[in-house]
């Protein structure tokens, strides 16, 4: 039943055409959304202006997104981050009924579970923002610069793998661009092959 | 595994058999579990019930999804990663690239787009046991992992082992599902005369256009890129164009300007993505299987270039020049030693300046994205008629026709590498020597240029100065110790002679410049060049009659007035016009003692119907090819054995530079020529022979073609 439910809503999502959502690419403005955090306030992208700005897409099943928390990976970078005055924005895309889904409670809860650092985790049930910003995997990594345009896109790191053991021995490319922007440099790899799991649209 | 019965096996191989049945039973692949349900059966299969020493067969990996769920392609698109098989084989065995079966194109919400497999799944892999195996069963191990994903992504893994018996002989085994896969796997790309690709880049956009009749034909046609682990692309979309083209656009994401071209295969069919389609493998180059460029390090890879600069000297294209250098020590020795040192290290200088000015040049051409190589500069005929007057000029002057004089120097009297040699004669004639020396690629320059190529600007300029030290060593060697010199004869009148004889060694190497004009542009060409070289041999003629100190300034002015109407004109009369509308010589008629001209079809259909070939790579300027062309290539026992294996000979004219050979030079990873490959046929890795051949070489290698293989 279940399984046949979700069929049809898979055929109808098809049928109804999608928009093309190629990722903004590197170099243009950071699209702009609204949307409520895990404790009901208001985030969007432009009233982090003046800031660097992380964009992680997120979801809790899924094995590649368990590698870097699992590991504390993320949320070590997180921290470092952060606290160097980077704002953090992890976002779930899953919609409704699908995996990854979570509510404002459910997620501050994982937050707390996995002891995470973000600035603020961004619920976008419906995809909106997912689909702006062509987010298609999770981690799905953007790293948008204070004047508010995109200086990386991509995945988390070198190693497109679900195994924990592999982060070690990979380049951190999320870490590299933020490092490099920090110094006022020029991001020297700005657009990587994403990985992970597809997120969860509708 | 099923298991026939082998006719020919012994009881005890049989009993091995049921034994390894049982353990292959008893030990069911670990996948992984979700909802209680094991969401993908992981298993190994061999085409042949027994191996065979030596004798290549295929296992497969298959695997069994559970309804809706999907593992991934080679290049699993927007989400997911591919299958990974590790193997853990016993000592000597070889394996090959895991070979695809053509994928569904799988849509999920969100624009994403995924290349992975339903239901099941067979990856093909071609294994090779050694040929001395001697042990009586052999048990083939790998560890399988994978992402199997529907509307959740799960990793999955399994330590799989196959037991095989070995025979003398063995029978197909699993023979519906290899044929069943065998038939799903892309196939190579058909001859140009069905379908012909080429790849555009417009801005941010790769565009591949297909002409063929036979894929217009079908109602769907699909391009599935597999890109580099550092290049992202976009969705191809797919356009039907007039006259049998089809266009396939794929956006490129990342920066990378010089990326010109994609791998990837064609997919077309009655469905876009049902069964019964076909598809064809496109890599971004025309020939199969490349030999990478040999590993090795930094310091290696320089001595191999000091030695090869060493060994420049003695090529037969640079003799006249360093004969007549050795002849400037002679004049010069028990001379002043520091003006022999300042002597000798002039003419270093000049070696250096040419290869540093090179190798800059190398570079900004290797930035600017443009195919580089060695000896580059003599595929240009304009150079090579340069190079002609030069040498031409040059040899005049030892002739005594005329001296040599630069205006700065007057008060010093005569210069250039006469009576009195100066040390700007000492330069050019360093210069001289090098440019001479370039198109002979020397062994080992061969493969240190072609490590440097693929290295960064600074890694060719230091092989490049590690060339030019090769080079000038001995000169630094005896301008330091001019005491060595006491071996040679003291100076006389006898050195007029053979300062005249050098002449005649420079007139044959102008012979050989003419040569190469004619192959690049033909007769006609050699004929407008010789024109204009005779209106130069009279320039000089005058210059040496005429002005002399001992003439008026009114007449000296005169003549200096007519030689350069001379030079001027009949380059501009005979260059500028009669030589630049000679016509380039056509591959076509050059034809001969069984060779054919090289076109990239020609190659690719030869290596698709399984023959063995060997490939020529050569120049008309290109003396050590000549030399290897003459006295091993034509060779009466050379050219019998080539016949006897039935292999089918090409040449490839390099003399103008083909791009179509500079990929293929380029892909061996050799900057120039001399390059010979032997392909032994039935897609074997093709065989690489070294700079200088000799028959023996030749004659060994062709023993490893089987002459079944290659009969025409």
């Amino acid at each position: 039943m279940k399984t046949k439910l979700f069929a049809t809503l898979l055929t109808i999502a098809a049928s109804t055409a999608l928009i093309a959502a190629d990722s903004p690419a590197v170099g243009t403005t950071a699209p702009d959304f609204s949307l409520t955090d895990s404790k009901g306030k208001t985030q969007t992208v432009s009233q982090y202006k003046g800031k660097y700005v992380v964009l992680e897409w997120f979801n809790p099943e899924c094995p590649f997104v368990k590698k870097h928390y699992g590991s504390g990976n993320m949320q070590k970078l997180q921290e470092e981050f952060t606290a160097k005055g980077v704002v953090w924005l992890s976002i779930d895309s899953s919609a409704p009924g699908l995996e990854g889904n979570l509510t404002a409670e459910q997620a501050n809860a994982k937050m707390t579970e996995w002891k995470t650092k973000q600035t603020a985790f961004v619920l976008d049930p419906d995809g909106k923002a997912g689909r702006s910003y062509g987010a298609k995997n999770t981690p799905h990594m953007f790293v948008i610069n204070p004047e508010g345009k995109i200086v990386y896109e991509g995945a988390i790191d070198s190693k497109a793998t679900p195994n924990p053991s592999d982060i070690a021995n990979s380049t951190n490319y999320v870490k590299v661009a933020l490092e490099e922007s920090l110094a006022g440099k020029t991001v020297s790899n700005a657009n990587t092959k994403p990985y992970g799991c597809s997120v969860k649209y509708k | 595994m099923t298991v026939r019965a082998n006719v020919g096996g012994t009881f005890a191989s049989r009993l091995f058999l049921v034994a390894a049945l049982l353990v292959t039973m008893l030990c069911p692949a670990r996948g992984q579990k979700y909802e209680g349900r094991e969401l993908v059966q992981a298993k190994l299969l061999a085409d042949v019930t027994a191996v065979v020493p030596g004798k290549p067969f295929t296992v497969g990996l298959l695997l069994h999804m559970v309804p809706n769920w999907h593992t991934y392609w080679k290049f699993p698109g927007d989400a997911g990663i591919p299958t990974e098989i590790k193997w853990k084989l016993p000592d000597g065995w070889k394996v090959g690239e895991i070979q695809w079966p053509i994928p569904l194109k799988l849509d999920e919400p969100g624009d994403i787009q995924i290349y992975g497999y339903h239901d099941e799944v067979l990856l093909l892999q071609e294994m090779t046991p050694p040929a001395s195996l001697k042990d009586s069963t052999v048990q083939l191990a790998a560890e399988a992992s994978w992402l199997v994903c529907e509307k959740i992504c799960i990793p999955g893994n399994a330590n799989l082992k196959l037991d095989l018996p070995v025979a003398a002989q063995s029978t197909a085994s699993n023979e519906e599902i290899f044929s069943r896969y065998r038939r799903s796997l892309p196939q190579d790309w058909p001859a140009a005369g069905i379908a012909r690709a080429t790849w555009q880049r417009q801005a941010t956009e790769l565009r591949l256009t297909v002409e063929s009749a036979a894929l217009a034909n079908y109602p769907a046609a699909d391009f599935f890129p597999v890109p580099e682990a550092n290049v992202v692309v976009g969705h191809p979309k797919v356009e039907r164009g007039a006259g049998g083209q089809t266009i396939f656009q794929v956006p490129i994401e990342t920066a990378d300007k010089n990326l010109a071209a994609l791998n990837g295969i064609v997919v077309f069919g009655q469905n876009a993505n049902g069964p019964g389609r076909n598809a064809w493998a496109l890599e971004s180059t025309p020939v199969i299987a490349s030999t990478a460029v040999l590993p090795g390090n930094l310091a290696r890879f320089l001595l191999f270039g000091f030695i090869g600069g060493f060994i420049l000297n003695l090529m037969p294209c640079v003799l006249p020049v360093i004969s007549l250098k050795i002849f400037g020590f002679i004049q010069h020795a028990g001379q002043d030693r520091r003006r022999i040192l300042r002597s000798g290290l002039a003419f270093v200088a000049g070696i250096f300046a040419w290869f540093i000015g090179l190798a800059l040049l190398l570079i900004a051409l290797k930035s600017a994205g443009r195919e580089i190589t060695w000896a580059f500069q003599f595929t240009n005929p304009y150079f090579v008629v340069l190079m002609s007057a030069v040498v031409l000029v040059f040899a005049l002057n030892l002739f005594g026709v005329f001296e040599i004089s630069l205006p700065q120097f007057a008060n010093r009297g005569v210069l250039g590498w006469t009576a009195q040699e100066g040390d700007a004669g000492s330069f050019f004639q360093g210069v001289f020597a090098t440019v001479l020396a370039t198109p002979c690629t020397a062994p080992f320059l061969g493969t240190a240029l072609g490590f440097a190529f693929t290295q960064s600007g600074w890694t060719i300029l230091l092989m490049f100065l590690a060339i030019a030290a090769g080079m000038a060593s001995p000169y630094l060697l005896l301008s330091a110790q001019p005491a060595w010199l006491r071996l040679v004869p003291k100076p006389g009148p006898w050195m007029l002679r053979v300062k005249q004889l050098m002449g005649f060694l420079l007139l044959a190497t102008l012979l050989f410049l003419l040569a190469v004009l004619g192959a690049e542009r033909g007769v006609e060409a050699i004929v407008w060049t010789s024109c204009f070289l005779l209106a130069l041999s009279v320039a000089c003629w005058m210059k040496g009659a005429f002005i002399v100190p001992t003439a008026s300034s009114g007449s000296r002015f005169v003549s200096i007035g007519l030689m350069l109407l001379l030079v001027l004109g009949s380059a501009w009369y005979f260059i500028g016009g009669k030589f630049a509308a000679a016509k380039t010589v056509s591959a076509e008629t050059q034809t001969q003692g069984g060779w054919q001209p090289f076109t990239p079809q020609l190659l690719e259909n030869e290596l698709k119907q399984g023959h063995a070939v060997f490939v020529d790579f050569t120049a008309a300027w290109c003396l050590t090819c000549k030399f290897n062309e003459a006295n091993v290539l034509e060779a009466g026992a050379v050219r019998e054995a080539f016949e006897r294996h039935g292999i089918t000979k090409i040449k490839a004219d390099w003399t103008n530079a083909d791009p179509a050979i500079t990929k293929i030079l380029k892909q061996f990873g050799r900057p120039g020529v001399p390059m010979y490959v032997l392909y032994p046929g039935n897609h074997a890795e093709p065989i690489l022979f070294p700079e200088l051949l000799t028959q023996n070489l030749i004659l060994e290698k062709l023993e490893t073609v089987s002459p079944n293989v290659a009969v025409k």
